[in-house]
């Protein structure tokens, strides 16, 4: 069990993820020569820098690309962990905050859909347990699945934890007269909070209408070899 | 929850262990309160008693409307609303309690410290019956009894690797018990019946255990000392490397060692390193104390040897009475490796009058004939390796000469006087030379003589016996190829029997053949001659048939 407080809107705490382990989702999309390396993985910011270099080179190793994705590769790593950083140390004015997090993956030749809940004010959630335990629940033995459900969770996570620290940013200048901009953050996210008075006060049913279970079901598709191609083509396509 | 569903659960009876038969659908119990603390200070908004209450009960209803299956949280979580790190959470605290997902099968490890005894309660108000015993667990437990007391196969699990292969081979696969705890054969002498249920513990699992209590290791370690050339099963690959990088890195400091691998204690890493098949070249210079404690009743055989064979030479002592038979001697050549110097003697004397008793005694099983030729043999081929032995033996071997020619005459009917002669010679050619005043190495040669003799008179013996027994053989293989050939004989016989019965039949239906030729174109003919255009088709076979027979 984390010691950290549940309830984390009393006492404004310092930028981290807000998961029982401060790990920050790294998404690397390069291409180099008309050669692409796609990934998404997590990275502990209290590494030292001198893990990132080695992790390119590595990585280059590992899958033997050219030797131009190294430099690539870590300066990528380098700038994402150079914006997390610029957060840290800020203070995080997260209330409690129900938001709907939508999964739509493809990993290899399985496509998995889903919809769920997510106090993003619980520091003890786990997305990596989630996912694990949906895989377990699925079936899915795929093991690239797990961790790629965990990024996307924890890719839409980080989002909302950033938000809230730019959006009390924007609330001090919006004192100032600039409250536009609050609004238009707001609205181009979409992670519209739940109404938690209305879902979990004294009137309301925790209980989901059956006709909205489909929405927040995992839905899995397998994908044929076929299907698995066409699609890498048109990302192909849509990527240039 | 509505009141039909609570009036389903009136009718149905839902077994969960009984460790959680503090659940009540009305009431929030403090094992609740305590492991979810969340739904109870009030600290957000999202969690409060209500919707833990609407959770829990949506969660728990979901499982029974069909117990059987496993019910997963990705199912759960469809249909509640609410943060899925805190669904989860009470998911599994339900699961954990039994309360859901108890008793279903699914391949899946459940937690088995549930295990315990167990209370009937009835709550006729809640409808949730508290079984007596978890019968899965109760019947898994017993199948892994029934595989123990078996001793089946399936336990036994090692690679065929050659680090694996236990030098010393002391364990036979698939002989062993089954250890209840872990599933790894027993060697024997390494488990030891624990008092629960009569399965086997292994010695290993049941250190672990006793580590755990707290107690000493000390005296199971003694234990390990003692058996530290049997198998150790549960040695995996990791460990295993860790023990020779360890091995290498600190020499023979064996508790360093352990401390490197961990999971080991130092007797079973020593233990696993003699196992190992270049364990002694690792070893190197601290090998020899190994070798010594692990050969060491070979140790102790070899040197009771050379103790034997230079207890030999030196001085007989031949006096009258003789209290050590064979099997003592057995015993005093594995006495420990440096006996007192009064023991030594005494060892030397027993192991002559022994000696003596034995040529007597082997040489009346041999029979006289055959002793005397023996002792004859061996004094000639003494007096042709030393002439000093001839002149020793010149003194009295006419005499002996007369005795064996009177010996067939004399002795064939009792064997007890036999013996006596065997000892009066003896004795004779063993106090002559003293009276003669020859100097002690005549009584060796006569020592050494009695040996050869005793050694031909044994030879002799067992040549014998060899015959016998080959005799005995060939008249058992003939009687075997008798009784062999008489079973092929009947059965020929029978066959013939057989043969003759089917000509027989064959014969017989052949007529028959005929016959029925006849009757048909006799009938064919009637019918001819009256004239019946047509005949009832079921008239006809029966009529042939009644003829027929």
């Amino acid at each position: 069990m984390k010691s950290l407080p549940p309830g984390a809107s009393k006492a404004p705490i310092k930028f981290r993820m807000p998961t029982a382990e401060n790990l920050i989702p790294i998404r690397l999309d390069i291409e180099i020569d008309g050669q692409r390396y796609k990934d998404a993985f997590t990275w502990n910011p209290n590494d030292p820098d001198s893990e990132v270099v080695s992790f390119a080179k590595r990585t280059v190793k590992d899958l033997k690309l050219p030797p131009t994705f190294m430099t690539q590769i870590a300066q990528s790593i380098q700038t994402q962990l150079a914006e997390f950083r610029s957060y840290e140390g800020q203070d995080m004015h997260i209330k409690e905050k129900i938001v709907p997090l939508k999964i739509d993956l493809r990993v290899n030749n399985i496509v998995i859909r889903d919809q769920f809940l997510w106090d993003v004010s619980n520091f003890e959630n786990d997305p990596e347990e989630f996912a694990r335990t949906l895989c377990e629940d699925l079936n899915i033995g795929d093991p690239e699945v797990g961790p790629a459900i965990a990024v996307a969770i924890r890719e839409q996570l980080y989002e909302v934890a950033a938000q809230s620290v730019s959006s009390a940013r924007e609330t001090r200048v919006g004192k100032k007269g600039r409250r536009g901009i609050e609004n238009v953050t707001n609205s181009k996210t979409g992670n519209s909070a739940l109404d938690l008075l209305k879902l979990f006060g004294s009137k309301g049913s925790v209980i989901r209408k059956r006709k909205e279970w489909y929405l927040y079901e995992p839905i899995v598709d397998l994908l044929s070899n076929e299907e698995v191609g066409a699609l890498d083509a048109r990302e192909e396509l849509s990527a240039r | 929850m509505t009141s039909s569903s609570e009036d389903d659960f009136g009718r149905d009876l839902y077994s969960i262990p009984s460790s959680s038969n503090w659940f009540q659908w009305d009431e929030i119990h403090g094992t609740e309160r305590r492991e979810l603390p969340d739904f109870f200070d009030g600290s957000a908004a999202s969690r409060n008693v209500r919707v833990y209450k609407e959770y829990r009960d949506f969660i728990i209803n979901k499982f029974r409307e069909d117990p059987s299956r496993r019910l997963t949280f990705t199912e759960v979580r469809k249909s509640l609303i609410g943060d899925v790190g805190t669904l989860r959470k009470v998911f599994l605290f339900l699961e954990r309690w039994g309360l859901i997902n108890f008793g279903v099968s699914d391949g899946r490890p459940r937690p088995t410290e549930e295990v315990g005894p167990r209370v009937v309660v009835e709550e006729p108000g809640a409808g949730v019956q508290v079984m007596p015993a978890s019968s899965k667990l109760a019947s898994g437990r017993s199948v892994a009894a029934a595989t123990a007391a078996g001793a089946g196969e399936t336990g036994f699990r090692l690679p065929p690797l050659s680090s694996y292969s236990d030098v010393f081979g002391d364990w036979a696969p698939g002989k062993g018990p089954v250890c209840a705890v872990c599933g790894d054969q027993c060697v024997s002498g390494r488990h030891e019946p624990l008092m629960e249920g009569g399965f086997v513990v292994c010695l290993k699992c049941s250190k672990t255990e006793n580590e755990i209590e707290g107690k000493s290791a000390d005296d199971n370690s003694d234990r390990v000392d003692g058996n530290a050339n049997h198998a150790t099963g549960a040695w995996t690959d990791a460990e295993t490397l860790l023990l020779l990088e360890a091995v290498l890195k600190h020499g023979d400091d064996w508790d360093l060692i352990a401390q490197h691998v961990r999971t080991k204690n130092r007797l079973d890493c020593i233990a696993r390193l003699i196992q190992l098949p270049f364990g002694d070249h690792m070893l190197g210079t601290f090998s020899g104390k190994y070798d010594a404690k692990n050969s060491g009743n070979q140790a102790t055989n070899t040197k009771a040897i050379q103790h034997a064979s230079s207890e030999l030479l030196p001085e007989p002592k031949t006096d009258g009475h003789v209290h050590n038979d064979v099997n003592e001697k057995v015993e005093e050549e594995s006495i420990p490796v440096h006996p007192s110097k009064r023991r030594h003697i005494q060892a030397i004397a027993n192991a002559t009058d022994s000696l003596m008793k034995q040529v007597a005694l082997l040489s009346t099983v041999a029979g006289p004939h055959v002793a005397a030729t023996a002792a004859e043999a061996a004094v000639t081929a003494l007096s042709d390796e030393n002439p000093w032995a001839g002149e020793v033996f010149n003194i009295d071997e006419d005499e002996a000469r007369k005795k064996r020619k009177s010996f067939p005459t004399n002795n064939e009917p009792k064997s007890d006087v036999k013996v006596e002669d065997q000892d009066v010679e003896m004795h004779k050619q063993t106090d002559t030379p003293v009276l003669s005043e020859k100097n002690f190495s005549a009584t060796a040669f006569q020592t050494k003589a009695a040996i050869a003799t005793a050694l031909g008179a044994a030879a002799a013996r067992a040549k014998l016996l060899a015959d016998q027994e080959g005799r005995e053989m060939e008249l058992l293989v003939a009687s075997i190829i008798e009784a062999q050939m008489r079973k092929i004989q009947y059965k020929i016989k029978h066959f013939k029997e057989l043969e003759f019965i089917m000509e027989k039949e064959y014969t017989l239906i052949q007529q028959m053949k005929e016959s029925l030729l006849d009757k048909w174109v006799e009938v064919i003919q009637q019918i001819f001659q009256a004239g019946i255009p047509r005949w009832k088709d079921n008239v006809f076979p029966k009529s042939l048939w009644n003829h027929g027979s």
